[in-house]
């Protein structure tokens, strides 16, 4: 029984910090209806970030955070605003050309971060890195816990965001229908480039989470972008509640995996409840609040 | 007009390509060039996954040929030894055609580097097939040397199956486990070396509780792990790259989980990078290993140091197999009656030289061909720092076994 | 037989025949046959991707299955691994059927991002499947012939039978309901097309082909494993780039893009050292950014341009 509480707790807390770097996708794909694949890079560009604060002037992750965070979404005002929009404009027989806009942009970003930085593993060891509690026999990682908490203030305020303040109105009009946004006002061009700066913001954060029990090198973004295609297509997409739960569903799925199959069985089941819900459940989660 | 730009500056560039590749880059240059060096083509990845071990081992390499080049080794018979490196960019494509490229286009005399077993397979394959010598850096899984292929070379680098050879020595002679629990990353190494220490368990009637292998880049492996405590194996023996390393026994002290001895299959468990990572977490953890910084051997602490004072950064037992590797290149070369692959490959084979690895002689056993037998150690950290434990006649301290439980450290 | 439209495949062919007897550096041969496969690969993705519309991110997994086909063979049973050039195509065919039938329910994004899940399954199931497919460690085979014009001439065969193939299909009906499935499916499906079918053709014969330039691969790189062949960033990925770099939905493009993404490739890492890949992504981006359907799609704007220039000259002239 332990063990299956274990692993419980265990996916719940990791599930938390995949769903802040989805919640960031989910957004991006809400609006813009692309498949962005440099959204694992800019997880590790904001880790970038929050790791040279911490050595070369010993902020502490969690601080480092509000450091990253805006200049991630500086960097992915500019992307948007230069590179996405642009090819928006143009007319082209496969709007899926716009995805590989994004493979460039990621193999740039990679490619730029080991220039500086060199491909060499990086990591923060920090006072709390492997501090953990215990209830019952039942161990707890402090920063783990720290993760999920700010996982979720973050979660919520997005959400305050999105439902109470006009920009964020105009955020989910785009993304319900884009036309009719524009038809009613809406400055369209001008709202994709906000969302996907706080797209860009937001995984930097959740970066900034994992960066005290994690690691760090410049290919580590592959790992994010997939994660959070899964749990934007499971939460459905621009759907900040959905990604929540999307998030806290795979990481149990995988925690379960890796307990009852195998470690390295655990992202089959991971992906197979996303075919699962791709296929009876295409809208995701969010498709069930509706009704 | 911008896109006609673009359009031309593209197709100039595809022409670029075909008319270099085609001329060679200039062949009367080129044959020129022949006449006073004899090139050597290294292989390594400089970008990609691997980057960080492939940039290790070519500053080493340039390092030990500016030692050489100082001591007058880098002119052979009249020749000067001329390195070209390429990146494979840790693909196999890029490898394969990385080394059409050496041997065709540039001619070399031999080919070295090769660090994933993926690229180092194809790079053999492709040199066995032209019929040049090879001499591998790192690649270390079985089946390369297990080919009868006579033009590749395994120095510096242990198969991956023979790491454990003083591991096992001193599991006879004093650990004696009776349940072992192996982890390991899915990957050639990782699945080759559980294989074979799978098969030393059986071959002794040891039990093995629990049997896994992962994917690399997991970020909590607590749900293992905790199913592993549940086996409660005497000794662990995992296989994992660095930064998993750090994070499997840095979960296993937040889990309370105390083997008697946890014992990890080189690769990731002798790094800095591990130790940085794991922090106190890493007291008392064992590896196998190829090399120390502390080995007795001559020239070992002094490339240590060296190259920490060069590079800022601490090299491990990668970088020690490129050292030794050009040390064995030049010192082939300097025997070679001449350098046609025939005589390199005879002089490679007549090889024994003594290496900061120890001493390198390329002979076949057991099934293979052109491999040195390695020597091994295990090492374990002990106050921050690596301390050969075993063999006990290269012992720089002692083994700490049993080893403390989580609650009874400070 | 229209003979105008047979003039550029004529040129092409003869100068791929004479080539490799004029150009004997094997390391050139070496990289027409990458250009030749990955020509052939994108080709397959084309017909699927680019005619149909359905952006595939799971194309690794028909590669790789016809790589495992052919590795599989001379592993466990000592065939030839050049078998798999028979076995190989019809495996992937008959894996593609339920891959169909899950994903065409799908569309957009939907439909790329169950491919993708697809592709990486295959990846890990063969990974951990040791018993099968001798996990991680793959397999090694030794090269079968010692020159390169062999494996030459038959990546060469491969790569034409593909673009015939291709070509074939989308000049015939087929082909309208494919683009008309890609303009608009619901003004399709109004219309009586069975959208799902139609779809099925245009993916059993890619992963064909996918298969069958797998196998090869096999046979001329000698060794595969499940992270290279079933890669999700290295194959899937990358296909998609080369067609869309070459022209989405046109018969050259892919090839074209192969081309490209080869000799470019090749260049930046002979020449560039460590920043190859920084360059490459530069110019993807570039190549998206002014040419967005790719340089075959936008050889018409090219033209204009240059009428333009050419009737401005002539103005100029006359004035």
């Amino acid at each position: 029984m332990s063990l299956f509480l274990q692993t419980i707790i265990c996916g719940i807390l990791l599930g938390a910090m995949y769903a802040l770097i989805a919640i960031g996708m989910t957004l991006i794909m809400g609006v813009m209806k692309i498949i962005n694949l440099a959204h694992g890079a800019l997880v590790m560009v904001g880790m970038y970030i929050t790791y040279f604060c911490f050595k070369e002037w010993g902020i502490d992750p969690y601080l480092g955070m509000f450091i990253s965070m805006p200049i991630l979404f500086f960097i992915g005002c500019i992307i948007q605003k230069y590179l996405i929009n642009r090819l928006v404009e143009v007319d082209s027989i496969l709007p899926e050309n716009q995805v590989l806009l994004t493979v460039g942009i990621m193999l740039v970003l990679t490619e730029t971060m080991r220039l500086i930085f060199k491909s060499d593993y990086r990591s923060v060891a920090t006072s709390y890195s492997s501090s953990t509690f215990f209830l019952g026999d039942i161990s707890i990682s402090i920063p783990m816990t720290i993760g999920f908490l700010i996982a979720m203030i973050f979660t919520w305020l997005l959400h305050l965001f999105l439902t109470r303040t006009d920009l964020g109105r105009s955020i989910r009009a785009t993304a319900q229908d884009r036309d009719a946004a524009i038809y009613m006002g809406v400055n369209a061009p001008r709202i994709t480039v906000i969302t996907f700066g706080i797209g860009s913001a937001l995984a930097a954060a959740g970066g900034s989470l994992l960066l005290p029990l994690f690691y760090l090198w410049p290919d580590i973004g592959h790992l994010f972008t997939a994660k959070a295609f899964i749990i934007t297509i499971l939460g459905g997409m621009g759907s900040t509640m959905g990604a929540l739960f999307g998030g806290l569903t795979l990481g149990i799925a995988e925690s379960l995996g890796a307990t009852y199959i195998s470690m390295g069985y655990k992202d089959v089941v991971g992906l197979i409840i996303f075919l699962l819900v791709l296929l009876f459940l295409p809208g995701g989660f969010k498709s069930l609040t509706r009704r | 007009m911008k896109k006609y730009l673009a359009i031309l500056a593209v197709l100039a560039m595809v022409m670029g390509v075909t008319v270099t590749a085609g001329c060679g880059g200039g062949g009367s240059q080129q044959e020129q060039g022949a006449q006073n060096v004899v090139k050597v083509g290294v292989i390594l990845p400089l970008t990609g996954t691997e980057a960080m071990f492939g940039t290790m081992e070519k500053n080493s390499m340039e390092m030990a040929y500016e030692e050489l080049k100082a001591a007058g080794k880098t002119t052979v018979n009249g020749k000067e030894i001329k390195l070209i490196f390429e990146d494979d960019q840790s693909k196999q494509d890029a490898a394969k055609a990385a080394a059409e490229k050496l041997i065709n286009q540039d001619k070399v005399a031999m080919l070295s580097g090769g660090y994933s077993s993926a690229n180092t397979n194809v790079i053999a394959g492709t040199a066995q097939s032209k019929g040049i010598p090879f001499l591998i850096v790192t690649g270390s899984a079985d089946k390369i040397t297990k080919q009868g292929w006579q033009w590749v070379f395994r120095g510096a680098a242990a198969p991956s199956s023979k790491y454990t050879s003083a591991l096992w020595d001193l599991f006879d002679k004093k650990i004696k486990p009776r349940n072992v629990a192996i982890i390991y990353e899915n990957t050639d190494f990782g699945t080759s070396s559980a294989e074979a220490f799978r098969a030393a368990c059986k071959a002794r009637g040891i039990n093995v509780v629990f049997d896994q292998g992962y994917e690399k880049g997991a970020i909590d492996f607590k749900p293992m792990l905790a199913n592993m405590k549940k086996a409660n194996p005497d000794v662990v023996f995992a296989v994992s790259y660095v930064m998993d390393a750090s994070l499997i026994v840095k979960q296993m002290k937040e889990l309370d989980f105390n083997p008697r001895l946890f014992v990890g299959g080189a690769a990731g468990y002798t790094m800095p990078e591990f130790l940085e990572n794991a922090g106190n977490a890493a007291e008392y953890v064992a590896s196998t290993t190829l090399w120390v910084p502390s080995v007795s051997w001559k020239g070992a602490s002094d490339y240590f140091k060296k190259y920490k004072e060069k590079y800022g950064k601490e090299p491990d037992y990668h970088g020690a197999q490129a050292y030794a590797t050009m040390y064995v290149i030049a010192d082939a070369l300097g025997r070679a009656k001449d350098f046609t692959p025939a005589g390199i490959q005879k002089a490679l084979k007549e090889t024994d030289l003594m290496t900061i690895m120890g001493p390198i002689k390329f002979e076949d056993w057991e099934g293979y061909t052109n491999q040195d037998k390695p020597t091994t150690y295990v090492v374990q950290w002990q106050k921050g720092k690596l301390e050969v434990v075993w063999p006990e006649e290269a012992a720089s301290g002692k083994l700490v076994f049993p080893v403390p439980k989580w609650s009874e450290r400070k | 037989m229209n003979w105008k439209g047979m003039i550029v495949p004529a040129i092409v062919a003869v100068i791929a025949v004479v080539l490799p007897f004029v150009v004997q550096a094997p390391y050139v041969q070496h990289i027409m046959i990458m250009v030749f496969i990955w020509a052939t690969l994108g080709t397959a993705w084309n017909l699927l991707g680019g005619y149909a519309g359905q952006v595939s991110f799971g194309h690794a997994a028909f590669f790789g299955l016809g790589a495992y086909s052919a590795g599989l063979l001379i592993f466990h049973l000592k065939i030839s691994p050049w078998w798999g050039l028979v076995l190989g195509p019809f495996i992937s065919m008959l894996v593609a059927i339920p891959i169909g039938i899950i994903c065409f329910r799908l569309r957009g994004p939907y439909f790329a991002l169950a491919t993708l899940a697809l592709g990486e399954i295959f990846r890990l199931v063969f990974t951990n499947w040791v018993s099968l497919t001798n996990g991680a460690q793959g397999i090694l085979i030794l090269s079968s012939f010692p020159t390169k014009l062999p494996y030459y001439f038959i990546a060469f065969f491969i790569w034409g039978m593909s673009l015939l193939i291709v070509d074939r299909m989308v000049k015939s009906k087929l082909g309208y309901y494919f683009v008309s499935i890609r303009e608009d499916q619901d003004a399709a499906e109004s219309l009586g097309i069975p959208t799902t079918r139609y779809k099925m053709f245009a993916l059993l014969p890619s992963a064909f082909i996918a298969g069958l330039v797998g196998a090869f691969y096999m046979n001329y790189i000698a060794f595969i494993d499940p992270h290279v062949v079933f890669s999700l960033s290295d194959i899937s990925v990358m296909v998609i780039l080369v067609v869309m770099m070459g022209g989405v939905a046109t018969l050259w493009g892919p090839s074209v893009g192969a081309a490209i993404y080869v000799a470019l490739g090749e260049l930046f890492r002979a020449w560039l050292g460590a920043a190859n890949v920084l360059a490459f992504g530069i110019i993807v981006c570039l190549v998206i950014l002014f040419l967005p359907n790719g340089i075959i799609g936008e050889l018409g704007t090219l033209k204009r341009l240059l009428s333009r220039q050419k009737a401005k000259a002539v103005m100029a002239g006359g004035n």
